[in-house]
């Protein structure tokens, strides 16, 4: 039986420990259009987000209908009209960190993450750009990026007054904690 | 030997399949984060009010929505044809109104007509919302209006107020349909038309509904009948039904409508609906509204 125990615990060291997952359930992810009538913003602090250090994986993902508007009837316009969250309820970010980071050390980096963006379940590959910084143990994410409406076919129709930017300013800060597997 | 081995394979095997299955688990981690909040409210309408009826939905907190009604003359028969363009040349009645969100739920609206000079005002309420995960698989909102008839000679003011009382009750049953029912209640001091026979209440029942043509554009249809044995064909009263085409354009709703009914107010055209479609006394109507909002600089 000995020699069994010894191989079990030599593979036991062999595996490394599993590092765990960091997750963020507030992250906040705000838009932003300008049109010749009037500014449109919306923000939501319920954004959740899962890093993975041991293979760089970044993931986010978003509830459409939780951005809150300064005016309801944009809301209801971003929901029912452009984004049909009944529909798609969810706009998802799979990617993976491009850069490898020694999550041990403080520090603040550029990254960029490649992978799947989903909005108005339409999916386009797309390379991003970000800053992730390392605090105390605490990581943060940060980035703001373009969103095209035709490349996720929502479309502006011509009658509406506020007309809407062909591009969406997006930008996206979230802060995680350690999650216990 | 032989036990240890398998022992020792299946610690393998399932050493491997832990390390496969962390790409998965980070999805339904992902999964389990994001919260999609199931208890959204439903729109069921594009607006506070259908070609008669008043919707479910309310005016929400610091918004004010500023509403022109419109309805013209005759398009056919005795009093209508080509001398008067269809009705367009004469004016049957207009509505000038304002509807605030005291909050989301709570509305007080005011507003007034050509038809009586009545000036109105409502309270109304959403007491109960339709949510997306069904819960509440339908809305009801409350509406208590007093309606004053400024002009004309009366023995006492209350000789010049009416009430109207309604609970509308509506599902949005797919994106495409909404529908809503709504009892009413309507007591004139003076009866409206104030002719012999005429009662001072009587109730009504109203239902209209909504079809989607295009994410901006909307069929609307609008029916009431009041129970009233005065309000019969004999005696020369037509149930009020209206149609129309309501075209949402950013903070507007515009809705043009084809209805029999001279009156907007729901106090005049279901007290007195005296005109008929089977004798060309429907007219053209619109709907302008304008939704104002105030919570303009919010914090976030």
């Amino acid at each position: 039986m000995k020699p069994l125990l010894i191989i079990i615990f030599t593979l036991i060291s062999i595996i490394p420990p599993g590092k765990d997952f960091y997750i963020c359930k507030n992250a906040k992810i705000s838009l932003y259009s300008s049109s010749p009538l009037e500014d449109i913003k919306g923000v939501t602090t319920s954004g959740a987000s899962v890093y993975n250090p041991d293979t760089q994986e970044l993931d986010f993902s978003v509830t459409i209908s939780s951005f809150q508007f300064d005016q309801a009837l944009m809301k209801e316009h971003f929901n029912t009209d452009y984004l049909e969250s009944d529909k798609y309820p969810r706009a998802v970010f799979k990617g993976t960190i491009q850069q490898s980071i020694d999550i041990t050390k403080d520090g603040t980096f550029p990254i960029t993450v490649t992978g799947d963006l989903n909005v108005h379940g339409v999916t386009q590959k797309r390379t991003i750009p970000g800053t992730f910084t390392i605090k105390n143990g605490a990581i943060t994410v940060a980035s703001e990026f373009q969103v095209k409406c035709i490349d996720h076919n929502i479309k502006i129709p011509q009658l509406v007054f506020h007309n809407i930017a062909e591009s969406i300013k997006m930008n996206v800060v979230a802060t995680y904690i350690e999650y216990k597997k | 030997m032989k036990k240890p081995l398998l022992l020792l394979t299946l610690l393998l095997i399932s050493f491997y399949s832990f390390s496969q299955k962390a790409g998965s688990s980070q999805d339904s981690l992902l999964n389990s984060l994001s919260s999609d909040n199931p208890k959204e409210p439903v729109t069921i309408f594009k607006s506070t009010l259908l070609v008669l009826s008043q919707t479910t939905e309310t005016v929400k907190k610091n918004n004010l929505n500023f509403l022109v009604i419109h309805r013209f003359g005759d398009f056919a028969g005795t009093n209508g044809g080509g001398q008067i363009f269809y009705g367009l040349d004469a004016v049957a009645d207009v509505y000038i109104g304002f509807e605030y969100g005291i909050t989301d739920k709570l509305n007080i609206d005011l507003g007034r007509s050509t038809i009586g000079r009545l000036v109105n005002m409502n309270l109304k309420y959403a007491l109960l919302q339709q949510t997306t995960d069904n819960s509440s698989p339908l809305a009801i909102t409350l509406v208590g209006e007093t309606g004053v008839r400024t002009y004309d000679s009366y023995h006492a003011f209350s000789d010049r107020v009416s009430y109207f009382a309604e609970a509308i009750f509506a599902r949005k049953f797919s994106s495409e349909f909404s529908l809503l029912v709504a009892p009413s209640f309507v007591r004139d001091n003076t009866p409206i038309p104030f002719t012999v026979g005429n009662t001072q209440h009587f109730l009504s029942l109203s239902a209209a509904a909504r079809f989607k043509i295009t994410k901006h554009m909307g069929f609307i249809i609008d029916y009431a009948h009041p129970f009233s044995s005065f309000r019969s064909t004999a005696n020369g009263f037509h149930d009020p039904l209206g149609f129309g085409l309501e075209m949402e354009t950013g903070g507007h709703v515009f809705t043009i409508n084809f209805t029999n009914s001279r009156a907007i107010s729901e106090i005049n055209y279901l007290s007195n609906t005296q005109s008929a479609y089977s004798k060309g006394e429907y007219r053209i109507g619109f709907t302008i509204s304008r939704m104002f909002d105030f919570n303009h600089k919010k914090q976030y």
